[in-house]
């Protein structure tokens, strides 16, 4: 008998095999089908089991192959031809004087980890704390025409937070200087 | 000296609940009768300190005693006193208390309540509630202690972060923590089983209620949660896959699957191993919660507590825990004996595809919430798991579950007989089809998703009305009598019923906002106005306005229908003078009870203009409506006092005659 | 004293927990475990019957239901009578040594733990210290965030109080706190209307809190201020940073070199001004020995705002004795007066502010109105007679 791999699932049918007055209870199934042995349950069982598992299993990889998505900063993407329509996370500090506010919420602003900094364009409303020279983070594409459409900003949250993968790509770069 | 003395509490009930951790257990093990008398009354005395300790330091915070480092870091004297109070669970260190002192509550609870409990369970499972009680109070007092003292005090603190300090988010903390918590009651009795080497009869009886309260609490943690992230983010979005939110809700997952397999071994005996196992990793995902949120590892709009130390020690904790529980499990487990036997169609087949198909999406959940943090340690590649990922993964999963709930609480025991099951839902998938057809008709084709999701949900719903008003059996008795069989039915039938009937509303709520609500972002000048749906909101302007401690941007707008105005909304942008923090107030105005308008504002522009963000979301408040009704079936459930037992039919044709009347 | 009592009280309280259970004798023999379950089963049949006779369930399940318990009655009866208690002479010694073992670490762990512990962490020395008991103690020997904290209070109380606000703004820009400092000058501006000073100073509390970068918001209020009073130095030094700021450069030159015009020689702004020229590739005549080190914008406005910075009170210092130059020449209008003192009240310069009051009561003796305000402003900064 194989058990199915993950602990979570696999328990059951194996301890409900060992129970121990079975077959007196066996077969009496009062609906005149086809009797199942005690085998018959367990294979029922585990093939169920399995077959969940292996739809879950598969759905996983497929997500993780096509549904995340990879943080960058301005100099990982500058000069790089990105495949077209992939979504990124693009990270760094909002460009000191870069903001630029159009009509009907449309906004304008550089990405700059301080070596290459990146166009982007967002519509819709921008975070609280969203500022110039502060830590941003913007979900999108990277468009043909050399701008970042973002579809989702996120600025840092309070004083003391700056979103992580910033400050990691901005130490990296040897900028920010925050307490560890 | 208030504070002293709350201080020298929390290190005596730490003192105690190390003794807590040894006697009664080694007292069960040697069948020595006075060491396990020890537990309760212990049990009781470390709630009352640690009780002693919350209202000290509930005490400073009330009267702004800066002396307090603690009240400095979160608190603010011009800070009305209902934050004064929230602001004590508003932080790391107050939030761990609270979250010790509803461990010991249920530690106590067990000790006045677990009168017909076997001595030795009882004193096994305090002993346990001992042993994480005092790695709690040990992590509060080596990292996170919140009484130390300030010299000299200042005379001013740095407040709450603006962003907690909100009714929603005042009380979403103590009801997670109840749910959270609630579990390690189930977890500790499920170690005590595995210690003594047998699972009582009690022991079945006493999983359902204590796992029922907790999910309650759970449930209602969840949703309110959701609801704050909902009006105070500004972003109209109710749930975000955050990891924090996937951190409350794999134990939810868990703990719905736990709930499921306690009525099994409860009523049939059966699955008692595979319970044990469940309450251990609900239990364990619990603490998982507690690592993410409290440690700091994730990049989240809660986190608001960094420290590596602290992370450290509380990964140690979870470790130590988590690894010595499955440890034990894998060894003790093969020592339980076995229950009842049941057939693959059954009620009981019914509750462990339930639960295969809740413990493999709760491990999606997980991956899906821990890959990230993996990758980047393994490769240090950064990625972020969005709701892309969830909806491919949660949702295909949830599909089946959805599709068989109906046919559950329809199935007999032991072995059941779907077609008759499926003769008896006839109606059931009728009104679902009708409920999708209208719905594609109304909305066009190309909504057939939303179709399709509207008429899982009305099976769902009706399914569940289904099995009540089968119950009541008004063809046969006629309606008096109907209705008094409806009124005599057990809490539990309601409490299934419920239950499935609030996942029906929470997917339709769902399901509606996702599908056809309508979303405008704009810049608006006074005197303007903007449509969205059937109504035109016409803006008057913006006026400056001072509360206790923030100036806000209050932007009025008045809500016309049809050329009459119904309603006014009063969306701000709002600034809290000491930390100098900007938030976003949105306005919101509901709509016959389920549908609502929502406005948030944005940039204010010179000329008296602003951005806005504008959204029409069709039955809306379903979403949280379903988790009050599924908390309220679960409160009819924990009333049902009654000893439950399940047995199978007698004879297969007279199933629908003889009722389900034995549960 | 009273917090050892306390603390004595609770640590008896948490040994007795342990001790009082122990104490009791082990009243009756050790149950069998499964005894339990068969209670629970004997339980459950009770429950069956009586949900019959209410007619809660049909008899056919009742009966179903019976035969189910019944099944697991058996089974628990029967392992109840395989497993019996087995308490020997052996088992009694040591469960008298586990006893006493047990007791020995309740008397011993519990305070000896739980006092060094608190030891090591705890304050026992220090009381209990609400805000509202420290704000009502004897103003002598208060501390400057203290009184702050009193006048916040107040203002809290009474917003609508400019004067209030107006003498807090400048405290705030002492103890550093520069953003609290624009926002009371702005309800000072609101309440009290628009003066030079009142402009001019929250456009410094604006530059200070945004690190020196003089925004758009103080920019206004600088431009505010010199629309009031031309000559002002002040609002067009900041003013002519903002044009460095931009690097619009031909119009900074243009205002530097119109702000050094007015400049009498050694005031510490015109150094500063001279400075900023030197930056801008300027030589003055008196910079031209400095070497002017080129280098990006950035480090040039941080230079630039630290140097603004360190020379503030330099720059305050010289108005003041523009000022009081001034009014000792040819008198002066209430307000020039009263502006002087507050300037001395916040240079701290009380034994001259002293001297000014006398000076203002002398020169504004003709007019009653006058020296009641300058007398009103001479008791709300403490130098009340």
């Amino acid at each position: 008998m194989t058990r199915p791999p993950s602990p979570a699932c696999g328990n059951w049918p194996a301890n409900w095999a060992k129970a121990p007055e079975r077959h007196k209870l066996v077969g009496s199934d009062g609906n005149g089908r086809s009797k199942m042995t005690r085998k018959q349950r367990r294979m029922t069982m585990i093939a169920a089991a399995g077959g969940v598992l292996a739809v879950a299993v598969a759905l996983i990889l497929v997500a993780l192959n096509d549904q995340i998505v990879f943080f960058q900063s301005p100099s990982d993407i500058v000069g790089k031809q990105l495949p077209d329509g992939q979504r990124i996370r693009l990270g760094g500090l909002v460009e000191d004087g870069s903001v630029e506010r159009g009509m009907n919420a449309e906004v304008r602003f550089a990405v700059t980890d301080t070596v290459e900094s990146v166009n982007v364009v967002y519509v819709g409303l921008l975070p609280d704390l969203f500022r110039e020279g502060q830590g941003v983070v913007a979900e999108g594409v990277m468009k043909g025409d050399g701008w970042f459409h973002a579809d989702n900003v996120l600025a840092k949250h309070d004083e003391n937070y700056m979103p992580k993968e910033v400050a990691e790509a901005l130490k990296g770069k040897g900028v920010w200087q925050g307490e560890d | 000296m208030i504070i002293e003395i709350g201080h020298f509490a929390l290190i005596l009930a730490f003192v105690l609940s190390a003794l807590q951790s040894v006697v009664p257990v080694w007292g069960a093990v040697t069948g020595d009768r006075r060491l396990m008398a020890v537990a309760p009354p212990v049990a009781g005395m470390m709630f009352l300190l640690v009780g002693i300790a919350f209202a000290a330091l509930t005490q400073a915070y009330m009267v702004s005693d800066f002396s307090v480092v603690n009240v400095v870091e979160n608190s603010h004297s011009a800070k009305p006193d209902l934050y004064k109070i929230t602001g004590v669970w508003g932080n790391h260190e107050g939030s761990l208390l609270l979250w010790v002192l509803i461990l010991v509550l249920f530690g106590a609870l067990v000790a006045a309540f677990g009168r017909n409990i076997p001595m030795e369970l009882k004193a096994a499972t305090l002993g346990v509630q001992g042993w994480v009680t005092a790695a709690f109070l040990l992590f509060m007092l080596a990292t996170s202690n919140p009484f130390l003292r300030a010299s000299p005090a200042p005379i001013e603190g740095n407040d709450l972060n603006p962003i907690l300090q909100d009714v929603g988010l005042a009380i979403h903390p103590p009801l997670l923590y109840v749910g959270y918590v609630g579990f390690s009651i189930v977890f500790s009795f499920a170690i005590a089983a595995l210690i003594l080497g047998r699972v009582d009869a009690a022991w079945a009886r006493w999983v359902r209620p204590w796992t029922l309260l907790a999910w309650m609490f759970l449930t209602l943690g969840i949703a309110m949660g959701s609801y704050w992230a909902y009006y105070e983010l500004g972003w109209g979005g109710y749930w975000f896959w955050d990891p924090v939110e996937n951190a409350s809700f794999m134990p939810w997952l868990a703990g719905t699957a736990l709930l499921h397999s306690a009525i099994v071994m409860e009523k049939r005996g059966a699955l008692k191993v595979w319970t044990v196992l469940l309450a251990i990793l609900t239990f364990s995902l619990s603490l998982l919660g507690t690592f993410l949120v409290r440690s700091g590892v994730l990049t989240s709009v809660h986190a608001f507590a960094t420290d590596p130390a602290r992370g450290t020690f509380i990964l140690g904790i979870l470790v130590v825990f988590i690894g010595g529980s499955l440890a034990l499990y894998a060894w003790r487990a093969p020592m339980l004996k076995q229950g009842g036997l049941f057939a693959p169609v059954s009620r009981e087949g019914a509750l462990v595809l339930n639960n295969l198909l809740l413990t493999v999406a709760t491990a999606a959940v997980l991956i899906g919430t821990l890959y990230p943090l993996l990758l980047e340690v393994l490769t240090d590649e950064k990625i972020s798991v969005g709701p892309p990922f969830f909806n491919l993964t949660f949702g295909p999963l949830m599909i089946p579950l959805l599709l068989a709930m109906p046919f559950g609480p329809f199935l007999a025991w032991k072995r059941g007989d779907l077609a008759a099951v499926g003769q008896r839902l006839y109606a059931v998938a009728g009104l679902a089809l009708l409920a999708m057809l209208v719905t594609a008709w109304m909305e066009g084709a190309e909504k057939i998703l939303a179709a399709l999701g509207v008429g899982l949900a009305a099976w769902v719903i009706c399914g569940a009305a289904a099995e009540i008003l089968s119950r009541a059996r008004f063809r046969d008795v006629g309606l008096s009598t109907g209705l008094a069989r409806l009124a005599g039915l057990p809490g539990s039938a309601w409490g299934t019923a419920l239950g499935h009937a609030g996942i029906g509303l929470t997917l339709l709520g769902i399901v509606a906002v996702s599908a056809f609500q309508e979303e405008k972002v704009l810049t608006i000048r006074p005197g303007e106005s903007v449509e969205i749906s059937h109504y035109s909101l016409a803006f008057a302007g913006l006026a400056r306005r001072t509360g206790p401690n923030y100036v806000d941007d209050v932007g009025h707008f008045d809500i016309y229908r049809g050329g009459v105005k119904v309603a006014v909304a009063d969306p701000a942008k709002r600034l809290y003078t000491a930390r100098r923090m900007p938030t976003t107030e949105a306005g919101i105005v509901t709509f016959g009870l389920l549908s609502q308008v929502y406005v948030s504002i944005g940039e204010v522009h010179a000329d008296g203009g602003a951005d806005i963000r504008l959204y029409y979301k069709p039955l809306v408040t379903l979403i949280w409506i379903g988790c009050l009704v599924m908390s309220f079936g679960a409160v009819l459930s924990l009333f049902d006092r009654r000893l439950r037992v399940g047995a199978p039919k007698p004879a297969a044709r007279k199933m629908v005659a003889a009722g389900q009347g034995a549960e | 004293m009273t917090l050892w009592i306390a603390f004595s009280i609770l640590t008896v309280l948490a040994a007795l927990a342990v001790l009082v259970p122990l104490a009791r004798s082990g009243r009756d023999e050790a149950a069998v475990a499964a005894l339990h379950d068969a209670e629970v089963y004997k339980a459950q049949l009770a429950e069956v019957d009586r949900d019959l006779d209410r007619g809660l369930i049909s008899p056919e399940a009742a009966q179903a239901a019976r035969t189910e318990i019944a099944r697991r009655l058996i089974a628990a009866d029967r392992e109840a009578r395989q497993t019996g208690s087995q308490t020997g002479e052996a088992g009694k010694a040591a469960a008298v040594a586990r006893l006493r073992l047990v007791q020995g670490l309740a008397l011993a762990l519990v305070p000896l733990g739980a006092v060094a512990a608190y030891l090591a962490f705890g304050s026992p020395d220090m009381p209990d210290q609400p805000l509202a008991a420290r704000l009502e103690m004897p103003a002598d020997g208060r501390s400057l965030p203290e009184l702050v904290a009193r006048v916040e209070r107040h203002l809290a109380d009474n917003p609508g109080d400019g004067r209030g606000w107006d003498v807090l703004a400048p405290v705030y820009m002492r103890m550093g706190r520069a953003e609290d400092a624009a926002a009371a000058y702005a309800a000072a501006i609101r309440l009290l209307g628009s003066d030079p000073r009142r402009e001019t100073d929250r456009g410094e509390a604006l530059v200070v809190a945004n690190n020196g970068i003089v925004s758009a918001e103080a920019r206004a209020a600088f431009e505010r201020a010199v629309k009031l009073e031309a000559g002002a130095v002040k609002p067009r030094f900041f003013l002519a940073l903002a044009l460095t700021q931009e690097d619009r450069r031909d119009e900074a030159v243009a205002a530097w070199r119109a702000l050094l015009a007015d400049a009498r020689g050694g005031e510490a702004w015109a150094e500063a001004a001279r400075l900023e020229l030197a930056k801008l590739g300027v030589e003055t005549a008196e910079t031209a020995a400095a070497p002017a080190a080129p280098g990006p914008s950035r480090e040039q406005i941080e230079a630039a705002s630290e140097m603004a910075e360190s020379d503030r009170q330099e720059m305050i210092r010289s108005m003041v004795d523009g000022l009081d130059r001034r009014l000792a020449e040819d008198g002066g209008s209430m307000e020039d007066w009263m502006r002087l003192m507050r300037a001395l009240d916040v240079l701290g310069e009380r034994d001259r502010l002293r001297e000014v009051i006398a000076r203002a009561g002398e020169a504004l003796k003709d007019d009653p109105a006058a020296v009641a305000g300058v007398r009103q402003l001479a008791r709300e900064l403490g130098e009340g007679s």
